[in-house]
């Protein structure tokens, strides 16, 4: 704690804070143009400076520490002339095509030469041949750019990519991308959404309206359990159609990440009205089994419970069930009904530990948070997949390649490895054999752990979905309850947790079924073709509960002209409410519009179970393809938003064994599922384990979900590629 | 009645006003008075002096109009750079932002690498003519022009970007517009040069 002032206040910093971080927090006003919060302070724009009594020159309030008792003044003439001066120098040979810039409204060079009072110019510079670049979704205009560099800092610091790079060259320096013509990133767009002026934009937003014309919806993404915060911003279809149409989506960037999907994955609503109203009430009323996915809000959930209950029906979602049954399975050993890990603890870990997921796809969010904790703590990363990932090759300091179905043993040998006198009885040399993992790989394990303050394990739906997920969960629980490693199971759908939280889950499916956003005998969904259709859950309000076991609210960014399932509700139930948010009272006791920062909270138990011994694991020949979904795809909603053509992605090891080649078209059947595919070599692939994208599959894709994602195939090539 | 003379810098000059009748025979005799005096005939009188003059200023509407000054501000025009004939209305939006009648809408989307206008339209049953988008305009694109028979069967009465642009065989024709908005004749000795390095 250090004792200084600011502008006479007086004022306390913690350890690592610096000028600026204090000021912030209190209240104070120092101008920035290159610093955000989530990345090391870059300190190219040198507006932030302040003066300190006693000091000569100007200090950088960004990255100095306060020392006891300093007296720093935030405004100064002369420090008003000096910032003047930065801007006019910002605004040396920068377009005046305001008129038509789409950050026009928004732009941080506009406020803050406002701000200054830039009247004239009194510098010159040669101007430059600066061509515009197209990086696909990403439109870059070098002569826009100021050279904050916030882009290159959140790539590298808060992403992970580290795909874009400044090339220096004085007044000629521009952004480019790192080690080749094209950027090659998983296109999560946070580049567009730091950039203070018009340089990095959207392509597909490009020039369609003006930024003050456009309403900001704040809701939750739908795609992945992270539940990010987004703002789905709205206008008028067209000229001559008053209808809303989200143009874009943004992100409050100080606090919130967002991947591709979330930014560009935004036009999912729906538009059909399938079906007749009596119709779906009577197959409702009739159906001995409701099935129904994790796409969906919590008071949705609780409307099926009591329409359920009503009908008697069986409420059924496999995947779901397995989350729940996995956590059930942990609270035994751990103790608790959750786990006690949250993305928070994630980037302020020391050690984290990934196992059972290919994480960078499957919840962007908890990469990012592992990249910042590589970033901001050095965290030493240990990633145990049979996949090799490539984008994480960055910020992962070890990778264990462990064999596909031996998770069981893998999970022992962990919790082996981080409970320290642990009393496991564990035949630790058959396992380290069977499921490939070196005993002085856990050795490293063991030893960074000992260093490291705070540890994190991260658990993916391999592990929900294997056959002895039970027996893992109960691993796991015995780590979170004997250890200090924090653990976070990444749940496997958006609303997975809400479900397994409220939903009262049976497991047999009778006939006749009524599926909602899933396949059943009668379909009500929010895509596609089906038997009735409901509003999509960007025209739903509702809340969700994410990964940090908070609930989260989503608002309706676009009308839907149809009925929801309150209405189907309403219908069945005695006691009709009008709207479906009229049961977030009776999940949270709060009423939706008051509900703010509600926390499910873990309850405590008496540890009732012990961990089985670990049995023969089994082993997979041959073909076998992991169903994993490229970085802007989740789910059929982003299918729809986003136009994206499947491939079966495969190292060229994989090829080799397969007797394939790039471009051939290959069938294969997953549990029934049909799947053709274009087979392509990827390069940053390694092994024999090829990577198949399930989120073509529309409704049906859902089945996938509650399987095992590795799966043994037979590879049949339909076509050949005319080159082999 | 107060007929004292009202003093002050202002010098009022108070107006004599007969007193209000109050009974009913006082009545009677001021409505015979004025039906039947000479005063009716005054009037018809100065009606047929001026017809036999045959010099009536009367404006014959529709068949005659009386020419506008250029500050009149009457249904919107969008103009066309005289060079090239291209659209000077680069969708910047700041006429529809500073409406203050909320009338003015426009779509802009990308075309060959540049914001193009693809409609613009303005409801006249809206709008108040306050002349901001003329003002505001970067461009000198919107401006006033002198069409003011705007007669409509609704309130909602829209002009579209095709009857406010100027024909582009008719750009000839196209008048630069001194109006509302224009450019004031001592811009140029207004303007502060930017400093250029060549």
């Amino acid at each position: 704690m250090t004792k200084f002032y600011i502008d006479g206040k007086e004022v306390t910093a913690h350890k690592g804070e610096t000028i600026l971080e204090v000021a912030r927090r209190e209240g104070i006003y120092i101008p920035t143009m290159c610093y955000i919060s989530k990345v090391s302070p870059i300190a190219s724009c040198r507006l932030c400076v302040v003066e300190v009594k006693g000091v000569d020159g100007f200090v950088l309030s960004c990255q100095t520490p306060p020392t006891e008792g300093i007296e720093v003044f935030t405004n100064s003439p002369e420090l008003f002339q000096h910032r003047q001066n930065i801007m006019k120098l910002y605004n040396v040979n920068h377009p005046l095509e305001c008129g038509v810039c789409d950050k026009s409204g928004e732009c941080e060079l506009q406020n803050k030469t406002l701000e200054f009072g830039v009247q004239s110019q009194e510098f010159s510079a040669k101007e430059q041949y600066r061509p515009i670049r197209n990086w696909g979704k990403i439109q870059y205009d070098p002569s826009l750019c100021i050279m904050c560099e916030r882009c290159v800092s959140t790539c590298n610091e808060a992403i992970g990519d580290d795909a874009i790079e400044l090339k220096f060259g004085g007044y000629s320096s521009e952004i480019v991308p790192k080690g080749s013509d094209v950027l090659e990133c998983s296109e999560c767009g946070e580049c567009i959404a730091v950039c203070p002026v018009g340089a990095l934009i959207s392509t597909d937003f490009k020039y369609s309206s003006n930024a003050w014309e456009l309403q900001q919806i704040p809701a939750t993404c739908s795609h992945c359990s992270a539940g990010c915060n987004l703002f789905y911003e709205v206008k008028q279809e067209s000229h001559f159609d008053n209808t809303p149409r989200i143009y874009r989506v943004k992100n409050d960037i100080e606090h919130v990440s967002l991947c591709g999907a979330g930014r560009f994955g935004f036009d999912f609503a729906n538009s059909d009205t399938f079906g007749d109203f009596e119709t779906a009430v009577s197959k409702l009323r009739e159906a001995k089994t409701i099935l129904f996915s994790s796409h969906i809000t919590n008071e949705e959930i609780e409307i099926l419970n009591q329409i359920a209950k009503t009908t008697g029906a069986k409420l059924v979602n496999p995947e779901a069930r397995k989350f729940q049954q996995f956590l059930k399975a942990f609270a035994t050993t751990s103790g608790e009904t959750l786990y006690n890990g949250t993305l928070e603890d994630i980037e302020n870990s020391n050690q984290i530990i990934v196992i059972g997921t290919k994480i960078a796809t499957d919840n962007p969010a908890v990469r990012y948070a592992i990249t910042r904790a590589y970033k901001k703590h050095r965290a030493y990363i240990s990633y145990l997949h049979p996949v090799f990932d490539s984008t994480l090759q960055n910020t992962i300091k070890q990778f264990i390649n462990y064999e596909v179905g031996t998770e069981e043993g893998v999970i022992a040998l962990l919790a082996d490895t981080l409970i320290t006198n642990s009393n496991l009885d564990l035949d630790i040399g058959y396992l380290s054999g069977e499921t490939n993992i070196g005993e002085e790989e856990l050795e490293t394990i063991s030893k960074i752990g000992k260093r490291a303050k705070n540890r994190t394990l991260i658990v993916g739906s391999d592990l929900i979905t294997h056959e002895k997920s039970e027996n893992i969960a109960k691993y796991i629980g015995l780590i979170q309850k004997n250890s200090n490693v924090k653990v976070v199971i990444v749940p496997p759908d958006t609303n997975s947790l809400g479900v397994a939280l409220f939903g009262n889950l049976a497991d047999e499916v009778q006939a006749p079924t009524v599926g909602y956003n899933i396949e059943g005998d009668y379909t009500i969904a929010s895509i596609g073709k089906c038997d009735f259709s409901v509003p999509a859950l960007n025209q739903q309000e509702g809340t969700f509960v994410n990964i940090d076991k908070k609930v989260v609210k989503t608002n309706v960014a676009v009308p839907y002209r149809g009925k929801n399932l309150n209405d189907l509700a309403n219908a069945i139930l005695d006691n009709p409410k009008r709207w479906t948010i009229d049961y977030t009272s009776e999940l949270f006791g709060v009423e939706f519009d008051e509900l703010q920062d509600v926390e499910i909270v873990s309850k405590m138990y008496r540890v009732s179970g012990d961990v089985d011994e670990v049995e023969e694991l089994p082993s997979f020949d041959g073909a076998v393809v992991y169903n994993s979904n490229p970085f802007l795809q989740f789910n059929p909603w982003t299918a729809k938003a986003i136009e994206e053509k499947p491939y079966l992605l495969g190292a060229k090891q994989f090829a080799i064994a397969n007797k394939l080649s790039d471009g051939d078209m290959v069938r294969f059947e997953i549990d029934g599922e049909i799947f053709i595919r274009e087979f392509k070599i990827d390069n940053s692939l390694k092994g024999v384990i090829a990577l198949n994208p399930i989120f073509d599959k529309g409704l049906r894709s859902y089945k996938l979900l509650s399987k095992y994602r590795f799966q043994r195939v037979q590879i049949e090539k339909v076509k050949s590629n005319g080159r082999s | 009645m107060n007929k004292e003379v009202i003093k002050g810098s202002q010098n009022y000059i108070p107006v004599e006003i007969e007193d209000y009748p109050t009974t009913g025979w006082q009545k009677f005799k001021q409505v015979v008075r004025r039906s039947l005096g000479k005063e009716l005939f005054v009037g018809l009188w100065v009606v047929l002096r001026e017809m036999l003059k045959f010099n009536i200023h009367t404006v014959q509407y529709p068949e005659e109009v009386l020419p506008l000054p250029s500050r009149y501000r009457a249904v919107h025009k969008l103009l066309r750079l005289l060079e090239s004939g291209n659209e000077r209305c680069i969708g910047c939006g700041l006429c529809e932002k500073i409406c203050i009648a909320d009338c003015i809408r426009m779509e802009t989307k990308e075309e060959n690498g540049r914001k193009v206008v693809s409609e613009y339209s303005i409801n006249l049953g809206r709008c108040i003519f306050c002349g901001y988008c003329a003002e505001v305009c970067p461009e000198l694109a919107i401006v006033h022009g002198s069409r003011y028979e705007n007669a409509s069967e609704q309130r909602a009465h829209f002009v579209l970007k095709d009857d406010m642009l100027t024909p582009i065989d008719f750009l000839k024709e196209q008048k630069e517009f001194d109006g509302f908005g224009a450019v004031s004749p001592n811009a140029d000795k207004l303007i502060k040069k930017t400093p250029l390095a060549y």
